[in-house]
């Protein structure tokens, strides 16, 4: 017995979706673009990366043993190339000893060199119109003994880049020195003639006035305006007579105003 | 006995609906035994494509093409793209087959070419939809009588109301996400279990499960005005 349907679910919707089919002619031209795409594809040259692909697939087996190796050669690369960069170091700073033919420099025949190296500098700095204005370094340089530690400069240096032309320059001064120390005193006496033209340093802030100072010469003005009997400083009584002449202090005057309680001068 | 006596008191129809729903369990569970009569011939069939008798490539076309299209088809609601796209999968199949090793069967292989292109080609045109049918079936006994109730009651005209319902129908499934779509679509429609599309889609049962739950869930609250009780 054949019954009618009453109830309609969810799955019952799906189920006629089911029921969307293509017609059979359909399957036809289907079959015949499939055939032209597979011809397509077996003519169509491979790229180049499609070996990479097929090796890709094949070591994807081997993930763990792969990647294991890879990890192991990427690290002792690694440490291999960190180890000759440390041992690059030294080789390059060789020609700095060889120059100034000394086989161990000590510490303070380091700071020496460094500390001509700097006056050097400083020379050039002076006779060159562009800068005028020597370093402070200079000064230094110039008045400390050659023998004494220098802490400071020391440091400085370490923080500065040291460049193969101040290297070689350093070497050059330093075999001046040694063949021929008048003319190291003549280029250091040189120096000397610098610092004293220059002018002495003074403490910014001890050149700038304490702000009570002004506060304390307006008010004085102000107070001799009003009783001039009162002897104030020379120029604070001439700025105020040229401030306040006849005729300004007249039309100053005119600017009153006044109230019951008050009375306002406008100056 | 105790047990016996309440075995022979149950109603024959709830028997029924019992194990009914027991087959339905294992239907979801695991692939019935036909699905690996077809997978180990198609095992062989592959491996004769892979020592080089090309021409067995169309046997696997012509068992496959079907249903790769009916999935394809639904997944996109556009009988064009989904003719494209299903001679893409089957291009692909072709010329990777030498990489296919039989860890799984063929056609969850060939779904899951199909199903990844189709869910990449959607995602690349997300912003373009067109809607191109294919006809419902007038001779499928199943579809004519969903018609037939539902037009029974709104007194309508049997071919305008299946276009209709057709369009709600896609309408509704165009709303769901691409991986909600694919799992309705997979189980409901195509009939795979949940262990072939956790498969295909390259995820957990329980994820499938999950997915479909809540994809059932929508299309209830989307077709409500269709739904008979």
């Amino acid at each position: 017995m054949n019954q009618k349907k009453t109830t309609v679910t969810l799955e019952d919707l799906l189920r006629l979706k089911r029921a969307e089919r293509p017609p059979a002619e359909f399957w036809d031209q289907f079959d015949r673009d499939l055939r032209l795409k597979q011809l397509a594809a077996i003519v169509e040259p491979r790229p180049w990366w499609a070996p990479l692909i097929k090796f890709g697939a094949q070591v994807s087996r081997y993930q763990l043993p792969v990647g294991a190796a890879a990890i192991l050669a990427l690290s002792f690369v690694t440490v291999r190339e960190y180890r000759t960069a440390n041992f690059a170091q030294p080789e390059f700073a060789l020609p700095q000893s060889s120059a100034v033919s000394e086989p161990a420099p000590s510490m303070a025949t380091a700071q020496r060199e460094v500390a001509v190296a700097t006056a050097a500098r400083a020379t050039y700095a002076v006779s060159t119109p562009a800068k005028p204005v020597v370093p402070e370094s200079v000064t230094n340089v110039g008045e400390r003994p050659h023998s004494a530690p220098l802490p400071s400069l020391t440091a400085r240096l370490n923080s500065e880049p040291n460049s193969p032309s101040t290297r070689a320059m350093a070497a050059n001064l330093a075999a001046v020195q040694a063949s021929d120390p008048r003319l190291m005193d003549d280029v250091l006496g040189g120096t000397g003639r610098v610092t004293e033209a220059r002018e002495p340093v003074s403490d910014p802030l001890a050149q700038i006035s304490a702000p009570g100072e002004s506060r304390r010469s307006r008010l004085l003005s102000s107070a001799l305006s009003s009783a001039s009997a009162v002897p104030v400083s020379v120029g604070t009584s001439a700025r105020v007579a040229r401030h306040l002449t006849e005729e300004r202090l007249y039309d100053r005057v005119s600017r009153l105003d006044g109230d019951a309680n008050r009375l306002v001068i406008k100056f | 006995m105790a047990l016996f006596r309440f075995a022979r008191g149950w109603d024959y129809s709830l028997r029924s609906q019992v194990m009914d729903a027991v087959k339905t369990l294992g239907k979801t569970l695991v692939a019935s035994p036909d699905r690996q009569q077809e997978a180990d011939s198609d095992i062989s069939i592959v491996r004769r494509v892979q020592a080089g008798d090309v021409a067995a490539f169309d046997q696997l076309v012509l068992k496959y093409r079907e249903r790769v299209y009916g999935v394809v088809y639904h997944l996109s609601s556009n009988r064009e793209d989904a003719a494209d796209l299903t001679q893409d999968a089957f291009i692909k199949a072709f010329q990777s087959i030498n990489r296919f090793q039989g860890q799984s069967s063929f056609f969850t292989w060939l779904y899951r070419i199909a199903v990844n292109s189709t869910l990449t080609h959607l995602r690349k045109h997300r912003l373009r939809t067109f809607f191109s049918f294919d006809k419902i079936d007038e001779d499928d006994h199943v579809s004519a009588e969903v018609i037939a109730a539902l037009t029974d009651t709104t007194g309508a005209d049997r071919e305008t109301f299946a276009r209709e319902l057709q369009e709600k129908l896609n309408e509704a499934m165009q709303k769901l996400s691409i991986k909600h779509r694919t799992v309705i679509t997979l189980f409901e429609i195509d009939g795979l279990s949940h262990q072939e599309i956790a498969e295909v889609m390259e995820c957990s049962v329980g994820t499938v499960r999950s997915r479909l739950h809540y994809a059932k869930q929508l299309l209830q609250s989307e077709l409500q005005a269709y739904i008979r009780r």
